[in-house]
């Protein structure tokens, strides 16, 4: 159905199946938020917002749609300022909300100015691979394409809103990816993020099991992170290592080159700075989640009740769901964040086995139907844009289903156009009409 | 397609990437979803709902003439509902706040706060709280949600320590008693269950039960609506054969007694029915209802006398056993009635001088009048012509070293004293041996429940029934359960000539023997006494009698035994005669009152009139602060404490 080749053939300016799927998610989503926030008492302000959404991301999406994308190609140095400077003014007009500054606020809404920013860099990124496709195997090129990343993660971090940074690094390596990219050049990245993301995960495991502690060399290990003197104990440790490594490798007449280990020394210790900075900057809540994604158990009234109600709530909708607004593990107010994050939660109670199958077949088929863009796009450009959301939807598919059915950390990573949000659903339905975009221009004589 | 110089298989890779997903995340589903759903509902349900258990009335107890001896009635408690979102500091406020008007210890209340916050599931804080610090519960209410207070009923037994060896009483259950209930849907942790006696024999249906009120709760505990307000059904009534009148004479009997330790029985002869059943010391089964903190400050030890002297208590019969070696002497043959045998007060055994209790003897006696003074010459003389075998035989037969049969727990049977004992134990029997067995000393041992059925088998004729003390047991909705019946078990065969002798040998005790103490106006009382010789100490007295009126068939008798009373005649005597007296107050004449001290309100307490007790205390007499107990505050559209009054009629 979706890699039929002849679908690409027919003139049509709009994909149909790919809007259909659109309007029932949006549909769904209505629902379900409307049901958990029926006893909210901020239900009018959520119920306005919703509903104020859906129209306004149409009509993003209808613009979108009949704009020409290659424009954003043409003025990219527009489009990645616009968006930079969104991110850094919220830092100094943004309101404060829930320890994060990460909104403006204007009479009638609010605007979260990452929602929009991740689909700004999706084209920004398009445009700078398209450029260099022709080194696209070269470090330079990947190393290039995360600096234009970096300014925007680190605003990110600055409001701190890690869950976009969680959403837009996976989403820049796809593309990288998908782009050609040397997979060794991507893996030294990966690897980098990875170990960056490792170190905090093991010192949350070590404070969880204090026991461990009595192991002289996990004491060592854990307390790296507190002052400089083991830190620096640890880089010349990893360098006198990596050395020996190498100069064994040349007595054994290995022929590996010394680059490599520099190389992966280099990632090891740089990995372990962004590990001991996201450390010292992950707040109290943050810190908690990672926990709790490690052992649901220690803290059945916090963090990992959360993850529970919701597994309940989904598990108690059993086949044929428990009736659209009946369900009382999310009225009830068992289910946290039963509008946004756990939405899912609200339709696996509520509308059963066939609600959550219907959500992922949605998914599957509007992901099938981005990508099938991608392949028709007249250009480079259009074929990366449309990867880039390709992978947005991937990654936020992956994260929010997983996180909710215990795959995944509680990230705070809502559903696109089934959850509550109302910069979340224009920026998403923004997204949507550039890749339609992409679709209706897919012959170069049109 | 436009050459774009982009590998194809990459999009491949990412594709299958999705798919995959997809159908990790749909496999999830179908564990989650479709195999585990029951599961995940349960707990649904279980996270929505709380239930106030509130416990059925247990059934009622009667007397046979219908005076509660047990009944239940209105106890309010304070329950705490834990919520999610309560920090440890707001908890500690509350458990300081209500230790005061609790007057309970803030570390103990604070403890239990915390245990029903961390499971979850309401507790009671405090039990049968007194009236008087309503007021001030509720205005804590007002301030602490998730507290609050239920009705419920509460077992009360209206005359303290009246027939408690018989009824029993309740108690927590401990680990075994949870293991063995647990399973029950109709028991939780905190229910009381019978512990001793009837509570505990007749547990099954005296339980009923119990209520509750099911809540729908929100996630921080807050009560969201009434699910479901589900009735109690009390238990079943138990109807005894106790006359109430008499056990209340014969428990005045015990308490006004020189040592007021003893025991009481009285049977009906011609079923086996209990009348009486006293044992003292008792105790009050009111202080086993009572919570941890109502219980302070009552004296320790007088807590718990379970000793159950009229079943467990086994004593030397003493004289009362002449009754037995009577029987044997004129079944023997060997012993013509009207035979005189000197008594000058003592009795020359060869080895050793046996004394008869009266020192200066009795002088020429034959049967009757050896009986009638007790003579333990004359049975000294008679016991050795009939034999020792002959009168262990009559030992056997009047069921010494038999349980009686009732249906309580630990039952003694006594002991058999004899030649044939005595050999199985592989020992030598002397003479003075048999003069002993003759009188009831020695090692034969009876316990009051054995000498009443003795005296109940001479009065009917040699018929043991097994004593028996529910007459029917009445389930709330009128439905019998049960029905008691008379059931004989055994019987002593003895010519109508050895009856007549015996008996008249009985009348003669009462009418110029050593029991005058018993006469009564307008009844023939046939009786007899014992002075048990007892080598730790004083004496113990016995007395067992059953009285007849006119030509009816005799309808009581009874055994008292008075622990270390001395004389039966001074000790035993008077307690047999009023409890006589008040168990055939109908056949006799009229006279003053027959004494019921300590049941005052019996006369006035007709079956007819067992009204409810909750309604007859008005709920509003206790005080304005009564009004607000119920959920009102909570949820204005349901008045919860009207649903749990029971329906007018209804028992409690």
């Amino acid at each position: 159905m979706i890699f039929t080749p002849q679908a690409g053939l027919k003139k049509s300016r709009m994909d149909w199946v790919l809007f259909l799927s659109v309007l029932l998610l949006l549909a769904i989503g209505t629902v379900a938020v409307l049901s958990s926030v029926a006893v909210l008492p901020a239900q009018a302000r959520i119920v306005r917002v919703q509903f104020m959404a859906i129209p306004l991301g149409l009509l993003a999406f209808a613009a979108a749609w009949s704009l020409n994308y290659q424009i954003y190609q043409d003025q990219w140095k527009y489009v990645y300022a616009i968006l930079l400077i969104f991110l850094a003014g919220v830092l100094f007009f943004g309101v404060m909300d829930k320890g994060a500054r990460s909104w403006y606020r204007l009479p009638f809404f609010s605007i979260q100015p990452s929602e929009f920013a991740r689909v700004g860099l999706i084209l920004v990124l398009a445009n700078f691979l398209d450029k260099r496709i022709g080194k696209i195997k070269e470090l330079e090129t990947v190393l290039g394409a995360f600096a234009l990343c970096v300014p925007v993660f680190l605003l990110l971090i600055k409001q701190p809103d890690f869950s976009a940074i969680l959403i837009t690094f996976p989403v820049a390596l796809i593309m990288l990816f998908a782009s050609g990219a040397s997979v060794f050049h991507l893996s030294i990245i990966l690897g980098y993020a990875f170990i960056s993301a490792l170190f905090p995960v093991l010192w949350s495991v070590i404070t969880l099991n204090p026991e461990l502690l009595d192991n002289g060399l996990v004491n060592y290990f854990f307390r790296l992170s507190d002052s400089g003197w083991s830190a620096a104990s640890f880089v010349g440790l990893t360098a006198a290592g990596a050395w020996a490594l190498w100069r064994l490798s040349v007595k054994l007449y290995a022929n590996v080159t010394g680059v490599y280990f520099a190389g992966a020394a280099l990632v090891l210790i740089l990995g372990f700075f962004s590990g001991v900075m996201v450390k010292n900057q992950m707040k109290d809540y943050q810190q908690k989640r990672l926990e709790v994604f490690l052992s649901p158990e220690t803290d059945p009234r916090g963090a990992g009740y959360n993850l529970l109600q919701a597994r309940i709530a989904i598990g108690s909708g059993g086949i044929l769901g428990r009736g659209v607004f009946s369900g009382t593990q999310s009225r009830l107010g068992f289910v946290p964040e039963r509008h946004t994050d756990f939405i899912l939660a609200v339709v696996g109670e509520e509308m059963g086995f066939w609600g959550m199958l219907l959500v992922t077949g949605l998914y599957v088929i509007l992901m099938g139907r981005i990508m099938q863009g991608a392949r028709l796009a007249r250009d480079r450009f259009g074929y990366l844009v449309n990867c880039g959301i390709f992978a947005m939807f991937l990654v936020y598919f992956c994260i929010n289903f997983g996180m909710l059915l215990g795959f995944a950390p509680v990230a705070g990573v809502p559903l696109p156009l089934v959850s509550y949000g109302g910069s979340n659903m224009v920026a998403t339905l923004m997204a949507l009409g550039i890749a339609e975009s992409v679709y209706a221009r897919r012959y170069a004589l049109v | 397609m436009i050459d774009r110089q982009i590998p194809q298989e990459r999009l491949e890779l990412l594709w299958i990437l999705a798919y995959g997903a997809a159908l990790l995340f749909i496999l999830r589903l179908v564990n989650l979803q479709v195999l585990n759903a029951a599961h995940y509902r349960e707990i649904a349900e279980k996270n929505r709902t709380q239930v106030i258990a509130q416990a059925s009335p247990r059934g009622r107890i009667f007397s046979s003439d219908e005076t509660a001896i047990a009944t239940s009635k209105p106890s309010f408690s304070l329950i705490y509902f834990p919520g999610q979102a309560r920090t440890n500091a707001e908890l500690d406020r509350m458990a300081r706040a209500l230790s005061r008007p609790l007057s309970a210890d803030y570390d103990a209340l604070r403890k239990s706060i915390y245990r029903a916050a961390s499971r979850e599931k309401p507790v009671r804080l405090a039990e049968n709280l007194p009236p008087k610090i309503m007021l001030s519960l509720s205005e804590l209410k007002a301030v602490y949600p998730g507290i609050d207070i239920i009705v419920e009923a509460r077992r009360y037994y209206p005359f303290g320590p009246y027939l408690s060896h018989l009824v029993g009483y309740i108690g927590k259950m401990d680990a075994k008693d949870w293991s063995a209930l647990s399973r029950d849907k109709n028991y939780s942790m905190d229910s009381r269950i019978g512990k001793a006696g009837l509570e505990k024999m007749y547990e099954k249906e005296l339980k009923g039960k119990d209520g509750g009120i099911y809540l729908e709760v929100d996630s921080r505990g807050k009560l969201n609506r009434v699910l479901e307000s589900r009735k109690w059904v009390p238990g079943a009534d138990i109807f005894l054969t106790i006359d109430s009148k008499a056990q209340a004479a014969a428990e005045e009997g015990l308490a006004k007694s020189a040592t007021g330790k003893g025991a009481v029985v009285a049977l009906d002869p011609r079923t086996g029915a209990v009348l009486a059943f006293a044992s003292s010391p008792d105790y009050d089964p009111n202080m086993f209802v009572l919570s941890g903190s109502e219980r302070e400050g009552l004296p320790p030890g007088k807590i718990l006398p379970e000793f159950n002297v009229a079943l467990q208590g086994s004593y030397p019969p003493g004289s009362i056993f002449k009754i037995i070696t009577a029987a044997a002497l004129l079944e023997s043959g060997r012993v013509p009635p009207s035979e005189k045998f000197h008594c000058p007060g003592w009795y020359d055994a060869g080895s050793r001088v046996f004394k008869c209790w009266e020192k200066r003897g009795h002088g020429d006696i034959s049967f009757i009048d050896g009986l009638a003074k007790s003579c333990d010459v004359y049975f000294y003389h008679t016991s050795q012509r009939a034999g020792a075998l002959t009168i262990e035989k009559y030992a056997r037969a009047f069921r010494l070293g038999r349980p009686s049969g009732i249906a309580l727990p630990d039952e003694r049977s006594g002991n058999v004293f004899g030649p044939s004992a005595r050999a199985a134990k592989k020992s030598y029997w002397f003479i003075g041996d048999t003069l002993n067995l003759a009188i009831g000393q020695g090692e034969t041992l009876m316990t009051p429940m054995q000498a009443a059925g003795e005296i109940a088998a001479v009065a009917n004729g040699g018929t043991f029934h097994k004593p028996y003390y529910v007459n029917r047991i009445v389930r709330s909705d009128g439905q019998f359960l049960y029905r008691g019946r008379s059931l004989a078990i055994s019987s002593v065969q003895l010519k109508d000539s050895t009856w007549a002798l015996i008996r008249e040998g009985l009348r003669s005790v009462v009418s110029e023997g050593t029991g005058q103490a018993a006469k009564i106006q307008g009844a023939e009382i046939y009786g007899k006494t014992g002075t048990a010789q007892n080598p730790q100490g004083k004496d113990h007295a016995w007395f067992v009698a059953y009285a007849t009126v006119g030509d009816q068939p005799a309808k009581i008798a009874v055994a008292v035994l008075v622990e270390h009373g001395e004389h039966g005649a001074s000790a035993a005597a008077p307690i047999a005669k009023a409890v006589i007296e008040a168990a055939l107050r109908a056949d006799l004449p009229a006279r003053k009152a027959a004494p019921a001290p300590r049941v005052p309100a019996i006369s006035t307490a007709p079956v007819a009139a067992r009204a409810p007790v909750i309604s007859t205390v008005p709920v509003a007499a206790r005080g304005p602060a009564v009004s607000t107990f119920s959920f009102v505050s909570l949820s204005p559209a349901v008045p919860v404490i009207a649903s749990t009054q029971p329906a007018p009629g209804g028992a409690i």
